[in-house]
C-alpha cells in the first residue's frame, strides 16, 4: 500500500513532462537531445549555486526574516536564468525551429529539477507506512513548477533569440520574466514570513504559474504575427 | 528554505539519488513512538502462560466499539479504569481472538509526587491486582503491552472514537490508525540464575571459647514478580523488607566495629533471589551451608512486606506459639513494640512437607529445622504469584517512616536479645544518637529500589544492581559472598519485555485507488489538451483510428 503511494506520488511528480513529451510535436522531431542537454546545464547551474550559496550566505541563528539575505538569495536566483539563457543560446541545437527549441530546453528543465528535488524525499519519506498530503503537495508543486519553467523559456527566447520584436510589449516581455525569475524567492516569502500552510501556497504557485503561462503564451504569439 | 537547508537539499539530493537507490532504507517516520512494555511470557510445569506473542502489526481500535466488530484484526487501545474485565474475561475464556491489546496506565503510578485522593488510588489499585491475577494465569495468544496514558494517547483515542462513529470498523479498506511493534519472536531465557548475598558480622569470641558462637541470620529476598516484569519494582513487596535490613546491617556493623560493644553473637545478612517461586534461592541458599554452620543458627528472621503498616505488624511461625524459643522471641518483640506504641501479633501456620508451595521464606528455614519467623503487615499468606510486587506496587505506596518503624523493632530486639537487656529501660538506637535509624538513607535506598524492576531470571549474574547490593553489604558487613543458582526447572521464562511502539497514521486502500483514478484521468487530460492545442483534433482521432489505407494497398 506504500510502494502504492510511493508510485501515485511519482506519476504524479513526473508524469505530465512524460505526457508534455509525447503529446506535443515534439516527440515527433525527436527533441530528446535538446532536453538531455538542457537537463545537463540545469545540473551545473545548481553545483554553481550551491557554491555561491554556501560562500556568501550565513546560517541565520533565528528564523526571521533579513532583507539582505533575501535579496542576496534572489540575486542567486538570477543565476537560474544565467543557465536558461546558456541553454538557449549557447548549445548547439539540430535544425529544430524556435517554437520546439524553448520548449525541448523547458522540458528538460522542469525534468532535472524534478528529479533533483523532489525524487529522494520521495524515495525515502513515500514508502512508510505514515501517511501525509506532504507528497501529493510535492507533486502538484512540479506541475507548476514545470508550467512555469516553459513560460520562463518562452519569455527567454522571445529575449535572446528573436531579434525584432514589437517595441511596445518589450517592456512587458522582460517583467514577466523578472517575475518568473523571482517566484521561487516570493514563494519562500510566503511560507516563512506570512506563515502560509502548505496548501495555501501550493495553489497560489498553481494560479500564477496558470496566470503566467497564459501571459507569456498571449506575448509569444504576439511576437510571432509579423513573422 | 534557509541557505543551509538549500545547500544540505542539493547535496543530499544529488548524491543520495544514487546511493539511496541501492540501499532501500526504511526511516522511523511514525506519528508517535512509545515505550510499551510486555506482558510476562512464561511456563510453569510446561503449560504455557502469560502473552505468547511479542509483534504487533493490526489497526487500533478503541471503546466503545461499534456493534459487531472484528476484534481479531484489530488492537485494542484501552486506558485501565476503561477496560472492563468481564470483556477480557469472556474473551480469554471463550478464546477469542483479539489482534492485540494494549493497557494504559494511570500517569501517576509513574510519577513520584502524583497527589490522586485516595478513592481514586485505592480502586486503581483493586483493578490493577485484579487484572494481574486475571492475565497472569492464562494463556493469551496475542500481545499484551502496557504504556503510561498521556495526552498524545487521549488524542489518538479521540481520532479513533471519531473514525468510529462514522459507521465503519478500523479495517485495512478505511483510514485510521495503525499500531505497529517490530519485534523478534521471543525466545526463552536460557539458564535463568538466582543469586544470593550473604555478609557476616563474627560475634566476640572470648578466650576459652571453643565451639562456634550462635548466630542470628537476618533475611529479606530482593527479586520480584508481576505483569509487566520492565515495571516490577516491588516497592512493598519486598523493597521495604531490603531497605530495612541494610539499615539494620549499617546500625550492627556500627556496634560490632568496637570490640567493646560486640556481641556474642554471630549476625548473618541474606539477600536472597527466587522468592516468588516458593523461596527456591533461599532452599538453595540454606543448602550450600555447611551443616555445623547451619546448626549455629539460633534463629532467623525474614522480612517480607514491611512498608505500608501504621500500627499492626505480625510475626508469621510454622512452630506452635507455646515453643520455648518462639515464646522468647515473642516477648521481645511484645516489649518493644509497646514501647513504640504499635502492636506485633503472633500467627503460626503448620507446614504440610509435601505441598510443594512455601508461602513464607521462614517455612525454608523450618525445613532445615532452623527455628525462623516472618515479619511482615500482611496477616494472612500470599497466594502463589500474589503479592510479589506487581503493577501496584509502586513508590507511592510504600512508606518510608513504616520501614523506619521495623528497622527501630527489629534492631531494638536483637540488641536486648543479643546483650541481654531484658528488663532494663534502655534504647539502644535512641533518636539524636550516633545510633539513630537514618532516615535518609532508607528514603534514598527505597527510591532507588523503586526506580529498578527486579525480575530474577532477567537478572543476569553480573548484573550491576546484584553488584551494587553486593558493595553496599560489604562496607556493613565481612566476607560478603555471592552465591549463584539456577533457578528451578518448573519456570522457563521468555525475553522480550521492552519494545517501541510505532503509531502510523495510515490512509485505506480506497485513497489510494480514488488518487490513482483522479491521477490518470489528469494525466489522459492533459494529453488530450496537449495534443489538441498543438496538434489539433484531427491529430488526437487519428491517434485512436488504425490507419485503414494499407489493407487496401495491399489488396
Amino acid at each position: 500500500m506504500t510502494v502504492f503511494h510511493f508510485l501515485n506520488c511519482a506519476f504524479l511528480t513526473f508524469g505530465p513532462h512524460v505526457v508534455y513529451y509525447s503529446a506535443t510535436p515534439l516527440s515527433e522531431y525527436d527533441t530528446i537531445g535538446t532536453s538531455v542537454k538542457a537537463a545537463a546545464v540545469y545540473l551545473g547551474t545548481a553545483l554553481v549555486k550551491l557554491v555561491c550559496l554556501a560562500t556568501f550566505l550565513k546560517v541565520p541563528e533565528n528564523d526571521s526574516f533579513d532583507p539582505y539575505q533575501e535579496l542576496m538569495k534572489v540575486f542567486i536566483g538570477f543565476i537560474d536564468v544565467a543557465g536558461l539563457y546558456f541553454a538557449l543560446t549557447q548549445l548547439t541545437h539540430r535544425n529544430i525551429s524556435q517554437n520546439h527549441k524553448f520548449q525541448a530546453v523547458g522540458l528538460g528543465w522542469a525534468f532535472a529539477d524534478s528529479v533533483l528535488h523532489r525524487l529522494a524525499p520521495l524515495w525515502i519519506g513515500a514508502r512508510g507506512l505514515e501517511f501525509t498530503w506532504e507528497y501529493i503537495f510535492q507533486g502538484i508543486e512540479a506541475n507548476a513548477n514545470l508550467v512555469m519553467t516553459l513560460s520562463l523559456a518562452a519569455l527567454g527566447s522571445l529575449m535572446w533569440l528573436r531579434k525584432n520584436k514589437p517595441r511596445t510589449l518589450v517592456p512587458i516581455i522582460y517583467a514577466c520574466a523578472l517575475l518568473l525569475a523571482t517566484m521561487p524567492s516570493i514563494t519562500s516569502y510566503l511560507r516563512r514570513s506570512l506563515e502560509w500552510q502548505t496548501p495555501k501556497v501550493v495553489g497560489f504557485e498553481l494560479f500564477s504559474s496558470l496566470v503566467m503561462a497564459f501571459i507569456s503564451w498571449q506575448l509569444f504569439s504576439a511576437c510571432q504575427r509579423p513573422m | 528554505m534557509s541557505p543551509s537547508g538549500e545547500v544540505v537539499a542539493s547535496i543530499s539530493s544529488a548524491v543520495a539519488v544514487a546511493l539511496v537507490l541501492l540501499a532501500c532504507v526504511e526511516l522511523g517516520d511514525a506519528a508517535a513512538a512509545v515505550g510499551v512494555y510486555r506482558l510476562i511470557q512464561y511456563d510453569l510445569a510446561g503449560a504455557p502462560l502469560g502473552s505468547r506473542a511479542a509483534a504487533l502489526n493490526h489497526h487500533a481500535a478503541a471503546f466503545p466499539l461499534p456493534p459487531g466488530a472484528d476484534l481479531s484484526r484489530s488492537a485494542l487501545v484501552a486506558p485501565l479504569l476503561d477496560l472492563p474485565l468481564s470483556f477480557l474475561r469472556e474473551y480469554l475464556v471463550e478464546k477469542k481472538h483479539l489482534g492485540g491489546l494494549l493497557i494504559l496506565l494511570p500517569k501517576k503510578l509513574s510519577d513520584k509526587n502524583g497527589t490522586g485522593n485516595d478513592v481514586d488510588k485505592g480502586q486503581v489499585k483493586g483493578v490493577l491486582a485484579e487484572l494481574e491475577k486475571l492475565l497472569l494465569h492464562e494463556e493469551v495468544p496475542y500481545p499484551v503491552y502496557f504504556a503510561f496514558h498521556d495526552d498524545d494517547f487521549d488524542n489518538l483515542l479521540a481520532d479513533i472514537r471519531k473514525i468510529a462513529t462514522s459507521g465503519q470498523p478500523a479495517s485495512a479498506t478505511t483510514g485510521g490508525y495503525k499500531l505497529v511493534v517490530p519485534s523478534a519472536e521471543p525466545r526463552k531465557v536460557t539458564s535463568p540464575t538466582i543469586s544470593n548475598i550473604q555478609g557476616w558480622l563474627p560475634g566476640l569470641k572470648g578466650e576459652g571459647d571453643t565451639e562456634q558462637l550462635p548466630t542470628i541470620a537476618i533475611v529479606a529476598n530482593y527479586d520480584t514478580f508481576g505483569a509487566a516484569p520492565a515495571l516490577s519494582v516491588g516497592s512493598d513487596s519486598n523493597g521495604s523488607g531490603v531497605v530495612a535490613l541494610l539499615e539494620i546491617a549499617r546500625l550492627f556493623s556500627r556496634l560490632y566495629s568496637n570490640p567493646k560493644t560486640r556481641g556474642r553473637y554471630n549476625l548473618l545478612f541474606g539477600l536472597t533471589s527466587g522468592g516468588p517461586y516458593n523461596y527456591n534461592g533461599t532452599s538453595k541458599w540454606l543448602r550450600s551451608f555447611d551443616q555445623r554452620v547451619r546448626e549455629s543458627i539460633d534463629y532467623a528472621i525474614c522480612l517480607n512486606s514491611v512498608g505500608s503498616w501504621s500500627n499492626d505488624l505480625w510475626m508469621h511461625v510454622s512452630k506452635p506459639p507455646e515453643n520455648p524459643y518462639i515464646k522468647k522471641i515473642f516477648e521481645d518483640f511484645s516489649d518493644v513494640s509497646k514501647e513504640m506504641g504499635v502492636s506485633v501479633g503472633i500467627k503460626h501456620k503448620k507446614i504440610n512437607v509435601s505441598n510443594p508451595r512455601v508461602a513464607w521464606e521462614h517455612e525454608q528455614f523450618s525445613r532445615f529445622r532452623v527455628t525462623a519467623l516472618t515479619l511482615s503487615e500482611m496477616s494472612s499468606p500470599p497466594e502463589f504469584l500474589e503479592s510479589t510486587g506487581g503493577l501496584h506496587d509502586t513508590r507511592e505506596s510504600t512508606d518510608v517512616d513504616s520501614v523506619i518503624r521495623t528497622a527501630k523493632l527489629v534492631s531494638e530486639s536483637l540488641a536486648r536479645h543479643i546483650y541481654g537487656l531484658k528488663g532494663r529501660n534502655i534504647d539502644v538506637f535512641a533518636e539524636n544518637s550516633s545510633l539513630a535509624i537514618n532516615p535518609h538513607y532508607i528514603q534514598s535506598w527505597l527510591d532507588l529500589l523503586s526506580r529498578t524492576p527486579r525480575v530474577a531470571p532477567f537478572l543476569q549474574k553480573n548484573d550491576p544492581f546484584i553488584a551494587a547490593l553486593k558493595k553496599e553489604l560489604s562496607e556493613h558487613t565481612a566476607d560478603v559472598h555471592v552465591q549463584n543458582d539456577a533457578l528451578d526447572g518448573m519456570f522457563t521464562f521468555y525475553d522480550a519485555t521492552k519494545a517501541t511502539l510505532n503509531v502510523y497514521q495510515v490512509a485505506s486502500v480506497t485513497f489510494d485507488l480514488l488518487f490513482l483514478l483522479v491521477l490518470g484521468s489528469y494525466l489522459i487530460v492533459l494529453f488530450c489538451f496537449l495534443v489538441i492545442t498543438t496538434r489539433g483534433v484531427d491529430d488526437l482521432i487519428n491517434i485512436f483510428r488504425r490507419p485503414p489505407s494499407r489493407k487496401l494497398k495491399g489488396a
